[in-house]
């Protein structure tokens, strides 16, 4: 099972046949998607134009008149960036801090802080609400940026911690006898040397701010609502409309997945927590 | 010395922020648990504002614990949970021993297996729900469909027809019934988080020491031996990891649940919140508490098992 | 001007105290090699010296100002690194220039200053290679580089050859003490290798468990090594130490003869024994001889190319004026 010699047949046509099939299969879903979008939505439900349809542009073509996606999409992007970069921009520091200067509750405050992911979000709902409508921030963007930083600050200081701690620390010390100040050892060595780990690190932060639906559904209504809140408010269970709401998924998708397709293998790597070479 | 000062403050700007995230809300949510506050309610107008004169002790406590969707949510959580991490850490391990070797179109493989993990919670629970599971457009019902015709059909052939008479009539399995909801929660949370595994222990097995592999060999290892005890002992750590981020994000999974039950009896302990939520709020903060308080349990389990590991 | 001078210096990690209170002065241009078996403190030293590492107590001047609160950047001193340390996103040119650049020196000054020094260290070659694309030897250099660029008051070495191979450590050994003679900058270097001590320093500072043993030239540690641990720690091969009645001749606990000082002939002499084994390098001979009392094996060294078998009767003769004696506590009779 682990090792098969290399003779065997299954070895060398049974194992990449199995391969291909498990990969097609999980890819499935989405394939089905895609396909589903170019159909009408009376050709979607049809059994005999399950394959053989004739395609059609319609949906994607009216996706902004049947759900208004583009100014759903416009707030996924603006609220997914912001909140990545405020996060890097707090995390940074903190990590540099943790990886270069620990002491000895390092230790301690990380594990706090992933911690603090295992909080059910549910249970201090209805507070946030209520704090954010009698604040009135309530359903703006930067309450979403703010909250979308919040919940993926734990992870991000964890992935750069990880990163950073593999740089070694002679070289931070080479500058600080050559001079640098603590602003100077990020700027001028830390980013650069880490600057492949901060960009997978972004890019996951990204997707995570780009994919979550628990925060930014319950904390909008119109004018921060994102992609997750639009798809969440069109579930569309009597299937009258598969077609559209394939396209505008698909729509919602498609910009992460190809993206995580580009660097998955970085990814992958940061989301081991360094814990797995 | 000094200069160390400086670069140690550079975290509290991040530790500041996530205590605030942590404590105001949950600090808020253990007051709303103690007194009696619903959103709508016209013989006692007085319990529609937060106050303490309407303290009522471990009340709304006893309230949720008498519920019996409260059980129910604690089971489901748990079920939905469990079987999510047993079938991702199953499927990772042997998909990725699976595609772990080179094999013509590796690549492109892997590209496809990753995709799910990239599409978002409510998309996922949206396609599977709709177009995949529904009993009656969806694939399934659609292959149901075809399957009972293709047998009724068969049942008109002279000869095997008397044989295909005896089959019984397919039915479509509703996912959207107080139990089968759960399922369709873990199929599709499974199939996002299944790439995932694989990814990781791919990761992990490309490390794994091939010179102790050929020792082993030597040794008279068969495969399975190989596996039971040189890669499955190296994928321990790897295991743990994909255990705990998931646990991470499962115990607040809510999107899915949220489109999937609609309201029938399947929930789990978000999606019971958020219903309380609707007007009782003095029950939804008891039961924002004790799912803190399971998470908690999880939390530290996980963390002391991990923890340690992480850190080196 | 590079004058350090540590007072009372001590360090504890936790509980466990590496080094105890210690006194010792660098003057201004000396080579200083602080040596001893790994773990004996000498690099935590060091790198307290450079203020890399904080001090538990005691102070540090360097020129006369008290430089324990000054951060590692402010003190005016320069470090090579066992890893050499080099910033792996910058060319070689940017590797040397970057201290001039913190220091917020202009573009053509910084230019001039790093063609003199890739000048001096044959490096005009690799001006724009990134570390990744040298070889030890080379990326060495530019470690050294970068540091003689700011004119340092000290340069600190931290065992900077022991990653390079045995032919090209010579080479460097040779370049770094010609690097010294030619700029007369006070120099402090990290070893456990004792060759390298005794070639490169001015004075030798031995240490064991973060106790200052002996503090000396290379001469003088060689010929009057103040205990039993610096007699066995310098010169190679090793000192032999005999214990017993052979001691107790002299008045002593221990005796110690180093294997150079031993006449060895297969006719007659005064202690008799059988060779073990027998290293031929050519220039001398070192062989290991078992069966004199108090010391086995004990080892000698014979110039030239001496033919002994092994299982071969041998009889070793000891130098008088050579013999080094040692009391109870390890400590050198006069």
């Amino acid at each position: 099972m682990a090792i098969v010699a290399k003779s065997s047949k299954f070895g060398k046509y049974g194992r990449p046949t199995l391969a291909w099939i498990v990969g097609l299969l999980f890819f499935f879903p989405i394939f089905w998607m895609v396909l589903t979008s170019f159909k009408t939505d009376a050709d979607a439900v049809k059994p005999e134009h399950l394959i053989w349809f004739t395609p059609t542009l319609e949906n994607y073509l009216n996706m902004t008149e049947n759900y208004d996606y583009w100014r759903f999409a416009k707030n996924s992007v603006i609220t997914a960036v912001m909140a990545t970069l405020f996060t890097l921009f707090v995390g940074i520091p903190a990590a540099y801090a943790m990886a270069f200067n620990p002491s000895r509750a390092t230790k301690d405050v990380l594990m706090w802080m992933l911690s603090t992911k295992m909080l059910p979000a549910a249970a201090v709902l209805y507070p946030m609400t209520f704090l954010t409508k009698s604040v009135g921030l309530f359903d703006t963007k930067f309450l979403i940026v703010m909250v979308l930083s919040l919940i993926n600050l734990p992870i991000v200081i964890w992935m750069l911690f990880t990163y950073f701690k593999e740089i070694p620390k002679d070289i931070i010390e080479a500058g600080k006898m050559d001079g640098v100040n603590t602003w100077g050892e990020i700027k001028e060595i830390l980013i650069p040397l880490a600057w492949g780990g901060i960009a997978s690190t972004a890019l996951l932060c990204f997707i995570f701010c780009w994919n979550e639906a628990y925060w930014t559904v319950r904390l909008t209504t119109t004018d921060a609502a994102t992609l997750s809140k639009l798809i969440e408010g069109n579930r569309a269970p009597e299937g009258l409309f598969f077609g559209r709401l394939s396209a505008v998924s698909a729509a919602a998708v498609g910009p992460i997945v190809v993206l995580g397709w580009f660097c998955q293998k970085q990814l992958v790597q940061g989301l081991t927590f360094g814990a797995v070479k | 010395m000094s200069d160390r000062k400086l670069p140690r403050l550079l975290q509290t700007p991040a530790v500041l922020l996530l205590l605030v995230w942590m404590l105001i809300p949950l600090g808020l949510t253990l007051y709303f648990s103690f007194i009696r506050y619903v959103l709508n309610n016209l013989r006692r107008p007085e319990w529609t504002t937060p106050s303490i004169s309407n303290w009522r002790g471990f009340g709304n406590y006893e309230f949720v614990l008498n519920n019996k969707d409260f059980v129910l949510a604690i089971q489901n959580s748990l079920l939905i949970v469990c079987s999510i991490l047993f079938l991702t850490v199953i499927l990772g391990v042997v998909i990725a021993i699976l595609i772990n070797k080179t094999f013509p179109g590796q690549g492109i493989v892997r590209v496809l297996l990753i995709s799910p993990f990239f599409v978002m919670p409510a998309v996922n629970a949206v396609l599977w729900i709709n177009m995949i599971l529904d009993p009656v457009l969806g694939l399934q019902g659609i292959a149901v469909g075809s399957i009972n015709d293709l047998i009724g059909s068969l049942r008109e052939a002279p000869v095997i027809g008397a044989f295909f008479s005896l089959w019984p009539e397919l039915e479509p399995i509703s996912f959207r019934a107080t139990q089968t909801s759960a399922y369709a929660v873990i199929i599709m949370v499974t199939w996002q988080w299944t790439p995932f595994a694989v990814l990781i222990f791919m990761t992990s097995l490309q490390s794994e020491d091939q010179q102790q592999k050929e020792a082993a060999v030597l040794d008279g290892a068969g495969a399975w031996s190989q596996f039971r005890f040189l890669t499955l002992p190296h994928l321990g750590r790897p295991i743990a990891i994909v255990v705990m981020i998931q646990a991470i994000f499962h115990l607040s999974l809510y999107a899915e649940i949220e489109i999937v039950s609609r309201g029938n009896g399947n929930k789990n302990l978000p999606y019971l919140i958020g219903e309380f939520a609707n007007n009782n709020i003095g029950a939804a903060s008891a039961t924002g508490i004790f799912a803190v308080i399971l998470a908690n349990i999880v939390a530290i389990f996980l963390l002391r098992m991990i923890g340690k590991t992480l850190m080196e | 001007m590079g004058r350090i001078v540590l007072k009372n210096v001590t360090k504890s990690f936790g509980n466990t105290q590496v080094i105890p209170p210690l006194d010792l002065t660098i003057e201004d241009g000396e080579f200083t090699v602080f040596v001893g078996p790994s773990g004996c403190g000498k690099s935590t030293l060091l790198r307290m010296i450079a203020g890399l590492e904080d001090l538990t107590s005691g102070y540090i001047e360097i020129d006369g100002d008290d430089a324990t609160q000054v951060p590692p950047s402010e003190r005016g001193l320069a470090m090579v690194f066992q890893s050499y340390a080099l910033y792996p996103h910058m060319t070689v040119r940017k590797n040397i220039g970057f201290p001039l650049r913190m220091a917020k020196m202009d573009q053509s000054e910084i230019d001039k200053k790093v063609e003199t020094a890739a000048k001096s260290l044959n490096l005009m070659d690799y001006l724009d290679r990134k570390p990744a694309d040298l070889s030890g030897g080379q990326r060495q250099r530019v470690a050294i580089g970068r540091a003689i660029v700011r004119e340092p008051a000290a340069f600190l070495f931290d065992e900077p050859l022991s990653n390079l191979d045995a032919a090209l450590r010579v080479g460097m050994r040779l370049e770094i003490g010609e690097l010294h003679e030619r700029l007369q900058t006070t120099m402090i270097y990290v070893t456990h290798d004792q060759v390298e001590a005794m070639t490169m320093a001015n004075k030798i500072v031995v240490l064991q468990a973060g106790v200052i043993e002996q503090v000396g030239s290379p001469l003088e540690l060689y010929h009057k090594p103040r205990n039993k641990f610096v007699a066995g720690f310098i010169g190679s091969p090793k000192m032999n130490l005999i214990e017993g009645s052979e001691a107790a001749k002299h008045g002593a606990q221990t005796i110690g003869i180093r294997p150079e000082h031993i006449d060895v002939s297969t006719t007659d002499g005064m202690w008799e024994g059988k060779v073990g084994v027998a290293e031929h390098l050519g220039s001398d001979t070192f062989i290991h001889v078992h069966g004199v009392e108090g010391c086995d094996p004990m080892t000698v060294r014979a110039a030239g190319d001496m033919s002994v078998k092994n299982g071969e009767t041998v009889f070793l003769t000891p130098q008088s004026q050579n013999i080094h004696k040692f009391d109870a506590e390890g400590l050198r009779i006069e």
